[in-house]
């Protein structure tokens, strides 16, 4: 049995709603401990990566946002049997819960902004321009010198122009967000590609300071997405040593117990 | 598929591939047996195919699709 494994939920007990996964098969879980792995059975692993495979992966991850604190898993990610996914859930079960509290009431919000790059080196130029003198009388050698240090300060000064609108709109962005990752300028244009944690009852703090930062800067282009699961906020370190030896055979008996309920109740 | 919720959202399909084929959970080891070298070596360019196409996008003007928030 080759199990296909879409996220791993805070919750040992059953998946009320009822979802349909790949193959049709419908999305159940599989506890360990206190957690669970949603999967569902396939005959065969995926053999392309599809646009609508891609998109029914998100979507089931999604329905299970709903009622669940998800840690996303990586889309085409299939375990055979389920001793073997008992197997990764143990290994790394203190990942899991670590990342759950984390992320617990969390969504995950993407921010883009383009700003016009080919306008702002231009007026760095024209600024730089007034500064300087004219200089008739230099040699070949010395203009070449001076083209580089030219456009040496030119990219630094388009660096820091980028730094500047990217502090004070991190500061509106930050005031709503428990946890961010900043990309900057990844290429000329895009000059912020982020990603934020915002808890759910900061939504709409969070949507209002998107608008605030939008409307001061109507120049530039912006792409909001979210709320998503955190696929951008786990955080897996695969930690050694999941209990102490005593709490080994408690932890099994529970695993054995609840096996034994899923077994009986699961579609 | 119920396409609702993806598209309740306005989201555009790059900004799901991204995520979906590159971050989340990613578990390690033999036990794994769909994310084969070739399907690794397909998803590392299925992921450099939709950089390139996000940053041509957006390298042109306005964004285009349910996603636009440009002016």
């Amino acid at each position: 049995m080759k199990l296909y494994l879409y996220g791993i939920i805070d919750s040992s007990g059953q998946i009320k709603q009822s979802i349909y996964g790949l193959e049709g098969a419908g999305v159940y879980n599989i506890p360990f401990c206190d957690i669970g792995a949603a999967v569902s059975e396939i005959c065969r692993p995926p053999q392309d990566i599809t646009e609508d495979a891609v998109l029914e992966h998100e979507s089931i991850v999604e329905k299970l946002m709903a009622d669940f604190t998800v840690l996303p898993v990586r889309f085409q990610t299939v375990i055979e049997g389920r001793d073997n996914l008992l197997s990764m859930m143990r290994s790394y079960y203190k990942d899991f819960k670590d990342n759950m509290e984390r992320l617990h009431n969390k969504f995950e919000f993407g921010i883009k902004v383009i700003w016009p790059a080919d306008k702002i080196k231009e007026n760095i130029i024209k600024a730089l321009k007034k500064e300087k003198k004219l200089d008739l009388d230099s040699s070949s050698g010395k203009r070449f010198m001076k083209e580089k240090f030219e456009k040496y300060k030119i990219d630094k000064e388009f660096e820091a122009k980028a730094d500047k609108f990217i502090i004070v709109m991190d500061i509106f962005f930050s005031k709503f967000a428990v946890e961010k990752e900043n990309k900057k300028l990844k290429t000329e244009n895009l000059l912020l590609d982020a990603v934020y944690l915002v808890e759910k009852d900061k939504e709409r703090n969070f949507r209002e300071a998107f608008e605030h930062v939008k409307s001061s800067r109507p120049d530039f282009k912006y792409l909001f997405s979210g709320p998503w699961p955190a696929y951008n906020f786990v955080v897996l370190s695969k930690k050694p040593g999941l209990f102490r030896d005593s709490e080994q055979a408690d932890l099994l008996d529970k695993v054995i117990k609840d096996q034994i309920l899923v077994g009986a109740d699961s579609i | 598929m119920n396409n609702a919720v993806i598209k309740s959202k306005e989201i555009t399909l790059l900004e799901i591939l991204d995520r979906v084929l590159d971050k989340g959970v990613v578990i390690s080891g033999d036990i794994v047996i769909s994310v084969a070298d070739v399907d690794l070596i397909y998803l590392g360019l299925k992921v450099l195919l939709s950089s390139v196409e996000t940053i041509e996008k957006l390298r042109g003007s306005p964004f285009v699709g349910p996603m636009q928030e440009a002016r």
